[in-house]
């Protein structure tokens, strides 16, 4: 059994094809770029998305080798993410089910993040972190759905380093240029830090990393000392929740996952608490039609089919709002 | 129990290793007592985790104490030192309320949380949030609750941070009690309106749902 799914939530139009044992056959991806300074404008997004659209298909399907009536779904992410974004997808997903009679797949683009990191560390019952531009929460297994232990109660990692960079004027996602100026600092900066329970807050880091760099700061030091903070804090906000859930298992996954020192602070954390601790790789990180394909498969195996009529883009569409049937255990 | 001057109350030992500290029950002056060590963690530098154990030991005492002045019961403080992070307190043997509900009838439970939700309210009234609201948080002895952990406490009157507390509590409610939550966190607000009075309940757990929002998808870009 192959699914194919459509990832189009943000900047990445990406399509892949993945077999019902978790092969990924294909990934197939184009990015839109921002220009530096300035944000992802989600129209010209939209229109990047289309104009790549049928060649994106068409390169997901030739890489996979596999002719079109082998496939057995099409997966799409109907959210959360952009409005004219997620159109874009929807439509192509939307018609290649009808031309092709198959069924079509609904899938939660966060769901999607965190089945793509369990795939391809082997993590069964984890703790996840979930670390993206749009989403830093930390969730866990319970009763048919993952619950949220902590998140952030404004605005996301990504968001965080986006924001900052745009200021700088640097291209977003701008997550591995910020990480490269930390290399060059020479010292820590005191910012704002702060943990609420198991929750985040970054927005005052936000402006008082500004306001740093305005009174004369190194960037570097800025950089280094924004990503220290901003990483301790979510890793105190993890541990709490490991202790809390008890699970042995933390699963970082999401496009900051490919941060260095998060990375490391959170395999600290896990050892701390005798957790194993998965990160997912690098190039299934970001988002992509693989994590798509692959919950397609999970969710097509389960029956959870839509119509064309009923597949509309939700833009918020809430991780803790979707059950999810294919996964046992998580008793209350 | 009667215990002799120089005679030891209890052995040392730790009996919970939790996010941020190891909580050893000793021997203080002949008796049981609590000592929260507040420990360094390697994956924060240097510089910040100083800084952070530190401000969060002298900020405990100090909230416990303002806290026990609105008449909310805390474990008495018998001593701090900020140079190893650690304070030490009355012990108070629990169980968790989180543990509590398990095994306690429904009746049992509302009464609970009704009477929770009067100690948060006088919290709240007087100006003080709790910031780490879970119902891991509070011991119950005999039926009497106490308040401990109060690192991340604040004193504040915003609306917003007192939304937090409850959001944080609603949330630790339904991930260990799930099914049950509603009914736990009604008897909570019962209990919490009937201090805070009615209009702020309502206006608070709005604050609380908006916060709830919020956070949960924020647009990228």
């Amino acid at each position: 059994m192959h699914c194919l799914g459509i990832e189009s939530t943000a900047h990445t139009f990406g399509v892949s094809v993945v077999t019902d044992k978790g092969v990924i056959l294909s990934d197939a991806r184009d990015v839109y770029a921002s220009a530096p300074g300035t944000g992802i404008h989600p129209r010209e997004a939209a229109e990047h998305h289309s104009e790549v659209a049928a060649r994106v298909v068409c390169q997901a399907l030739a890489e996979a080798g596999i002719r079109v009536s082998k496939l057995a779904g099409v997966a799409i992410a109907l959210g959360p993410g952009l409005g004219p974004c997620l159109r874009v997808g929807a439509t192509v997903a939307r018609a290649l089910s009808s031309y092709l009679r198959i069924p079509l797949i609904p899938v939660n683009h966060a769901i999607g993040h965190i089945e793509i990191g369990a795939l391809t560390t082997g993590a069964s019952d984890p703790l996840v972190v979930l670390v993206s531009g749009g989403h830093t929460a930390i969730a866990a297994f319970s009763g048919g759905r993952w619950r949220i232990f902590g998140e952030t109660e404004d605005i996301t990692l990504g968001n965080l380093f986006d924001m900052f960079a745009r200021e700088i004027d640097l291209p977003s996602p701008a997550g591995p240029e910020i990480e490269k100026l930390t290399e060059k600092s020479s010292g820590f900066i005191s910012l704002p830090y702060v943990v609420k329970g198991n929750d985040v807050s970054y927005s005052g880091l936000l402006t008082a990393s500004l306001a740093e760099l305005r009174s004369g700061a190194r960037l570097e030091d800025v950089c280094y000392s924004m990503q220290e903070v901003s990483c301790s804090m979510l890793a105190e906000a993890v541990e709490r929740s490991l202790a809390y859930t008890g699970k042995k298992e933390v699963l970082l996954t999401g496009g900051v996952a490919a941060n260095k020192a998060l990375k490391s602070k959170l395999r600290e954390v896990a050892r701390l608490h005798d957790a194993a601790s998965y990160v997912v790789e690098d190039r299934y990180s970001g988002d992509n039609g693989a994590q798509i394909a692959w919950t397609g498969i999970l969710a097509l195996r389960v029956g959870l089919v839509t119509t064309i009529d009923q597949a509309r883009v939700r833009p918020k569409w809430r991780l803790e709002d979707v059950d999810i049937p294919w996964r046992d255990g998580g008793a209350t | 129990m009667s215990t002799f001057r120089g005679e030891m109350a209890v052995q040392p030992r730790l009996i919970y290793k939790g996010a941020e500290a190891e909580i050893y029950l000793e021997d203080w002056f002949g008796q049981p007592a609590i000592r929260k060590h507040r420990v360094s963690k390697a994956y924060r530098i240097t510089e910040l985790d100083e800084a952070i154990r530190r401000t969060r030991t002298s900020h405990e005492a100090n909230m416990m104490h303002e806290v026990r002045k609105l008449g909310v019961p805390v474990p008495t403080i018998h001593h701090i030192d900020l140079e190893s992070s650690t304070l030490i307190m009355d012990y108070v043997e629990g169980p968790t309320l989180k543990e509590e509900l398990y095994g306690i009838s429904t009746q049992a439970k509302r009464d609970r949380c009704r009477m929770l939700g009067t100690l948060l309210g006088k919290m709240h009234e007087g100006g003080i949030v709790h910031g780490d609201m879970t119902i891991s948080n509070v011991l119950s002895e005999h039926g009497k609750l106490f308040m401990i952990d109060f690192g991340l406490g604040d004193f504040s009157s915003e609306t917003e941070d007192k939304g937090v507390d409850l959001l944080l509590l609603n949330r630790a409610m339904k991930s260990t009690h799930y099914g049950f939550h509603t009914l736990l966190f009604n008897a909570f607000m019962k209990g919490y309106s009937s201090i805070v009075g009615r209009k702020a309940g309502k206006e608070i757990l709005r604050k609380m749902r908006e916060i709830e929002q919020r956070g949960r998808y924020f647009e990228r870009g």
